[in-house]
């Protein structure tokens, strides 16, 4: 936000007050936070399908565009803008319409506090992990009115489903970054990144053996929060034809399509910042292209997320509580004993 | 408490494993074809689409008798030696590529070829022609022997036409002798 708002008032000499630099830069950073969303759901889409071709040994989309389907995404958006936008008769039609809004603006939500460079960050709240977690929950209840309106007991039972494992997988999510917090001693996302500089040990994730189990935690948990795969509990294709937004068609669809994907990239941005070190280098403490560091190493963790999407099976629901309540949660609890406990020992508290 | 921290093992290991296979497969090359670009090499033997060597048939209709849904349309003028095809046609929404014609023809004209994709947006251009109307094709041995199309054992039929074509040339001449005699 400061360097939008020092670009227009110094390079562009614009005349603005307080006030007409907080709205001018909030609209312009929420402008691009947008379009980064936008962004995420074309290339994943496209990644996506790609990755999953050359793991089942096919290539993937190969006709539209000259290089390897690039602009297959391009030609599918164009489609679903085509498609017939329906509401079933049975439906409720106010819920039905506001919950793929309401989902598109919980995962819209959460960028205001992704540092991607230092400055580059559209609010930089001393709360930015705790909004975080706070703003993407709201997507529960998009998801339950989705599933609710539809009138379909496919979309209930997703909705239902989707509505359980992101209640209890946001508990283990957030206490595998609490030895992060404790650590930094500040819920400030910037404070969190710069926290870690001085090469690759200086990371969270690789500080210490609980932070990276804590790490770890965070990435699984993060996996099911977004609904995907081995944990795709509210969609399960093969029971419950397409989980909560079943009735969903066009654009509507396309929304829960976009947050889906902007989802997945959200999470890969908060464990780059929170565990990977943001946008310092393995080694030195330079700052070199920090934007383009934080992004590969987000992209990276995107790529990891749709390799395990397509290796591992799903599970059922009783085994994927199992694996929330009686194994992370404990588990994300010991991390924070530990980690707890050794920052009491070697007394490296950030003051 | 040992089984659970058992079954916390197998699962990462597990885990684990999937991913390398699935790496692995990631390098491989992709046994797929870019199928419109690259095309799968049939066997000699397949059984594709009926061709029909125009150069060999003589529309002596035992494809058309053989056919079980009647697929094959022949179309000739004419008789015995005037007798032309001026049309050979296969509708392939009937045909069901059973290959009796292929067994029946005694020329080896129709045969199998090798094409499968002649899938198009409208039914009428499922029916092939194989003759062109304009340039009849002479069912007659002897029309066919003369113009240069196929007859099995051509070299003996033609050393037999040959014979038969002086034989008739000899009676002439002496037709054409005859008169002179009785003239006299």
């Amino acid at each position: 936000m400061e360097i939008i708002t020092k670009l227009l008032t110094e390079t562009f000499g614009l005349q603005l007050d307080q006030t007409g630099q907080l709205i001018a830069g909030g609209l312009i950073m929420a402008l691009i936070m947008a379009l980064v969303m936008a962004t995420c759901a074309i290339v994943w889409t496209w990644a996506e399908r790609k990755v999953a071709g050359f793991i089942q040994s096919r290539y993937g989309p190969m006709r539209v565009g000259k290089y390897h389907g690039a602009l297959q995404p391009v030609a599918d958006m164009v489609k679903i803008l085509g498609k017939e936008d329906i509401i079933p008769d049975d439906a409720d039609k106010p819920l039905f319409v506001l919950a793929p809004i309401i989902i598109f603006i919980a995962s819209l939500l959460p960028w205001a506090a992704v540092p991607f460079a230092p400055g580059f960050i559209a609010s930089d709240m001393d709360l930015g992990l705790f909004y975080i977690f706070a703003v993407s929950s709201g997507a529960i209840v998009g998801i339950l009115m989705s599933g609710w309106a539809s009138n379909n007991k496919w979309a209930l039972y997703g909705a239902a489903r989707g509505a359980a494992q992101m209640v209890s997988y946001e508990i283990p999510l957030a206490l595998a970054t609490i030895p992060v917090v404790m650590r930094t001693g500040s819920l400030n996302m910037n404070d969190i990144v710069i926290g870690q500089q001085g090469g690759i040990f200086q990371w969270n994730a690789f500080h210490d053996p609980f932070l990276f189990v804590a790490f770890m935690i965070y990435f699984v948990s993060s996996i099911a929060e977004v609904n995907r795969g081995p944990f795709d509990m509210p969609e399960t294709e093969s029971e419950l034809v397409a989980g909560y937004h079943t009735e969903y068609t066009g654009m509507r669809f396309a929304l829960f399509f976009l947050s889906e994907y902007a989802n997945l990239f959200l999470v890969s941005c908060i464990a780059t910042a929170v565990f990977l070190g943001g946008w310092n280098l393995p080694v030195g403490n330079a700052v070199v292209l920090p934007g383009l560091v934080f992004l590969s190493k987000a992209v990276l963790l995107v790529l990891i997320q749709i390799w395990i999407r397509w290796t591992l099976p799903r599970l059922r629901v009783d085994q994927l509580m199992h694996v929330c309540w009686k194994v992370l949660i404990p588990l994300s609890l010991l991390c924070l004993l530990g980690s707890g406990i050794l920052l009491m020992v070697s007394g490296e508290i950030a003051a | 408490m040992t089984q659970y921290f058992r079954d916390f093992y197998d699962a990462v290991v597990s885990a684990l494993k999937g991913m390398r296979i699935t790496v692995k497969h990631v390098v491989k090359k992709p046994v797929t074809l870019q199928y419109p670009d690259e095309r799968w090499v049939m066997p000699e033997r397949f059984k594709g689409f009926i061709y029909n060597d125009i150069n060999r048939c003589d529309a002596c209709n035992r494809c058309v008798k053989a056919c079980p849904v009647d697929c094959i349309y022949i179309e000739t003028t004419g008789k015995g030696k005037d007798r032309f095809m001026y049309r050979y046609a296969v509708d392939y929404n009937k045909c069901i590529w059973c290959g009796h014609c292929v067994e029946a023809c005694p020329t080896d004209a129709c045969q199998h070829s090798l094409d499968y994709d002649h899938s198009c947006y409208d039914r009428t251009r499922l029916v092939y022609e194989f003759a062109d109307p304009k340039s009849p094709v002479p069912c007659h041995k002897e029309n066919r022997l003369e113009m240069g199309y196929y007859v099995p054992n051509a070299d003996e039929e033609r050393a037999k036409l040959a014979a038969k074509k002086e034989a008739a040339a000899k009676k002439a001449a002496e037709e054409k002798d005859k008169p002179e005699t009785t003239e006299e």
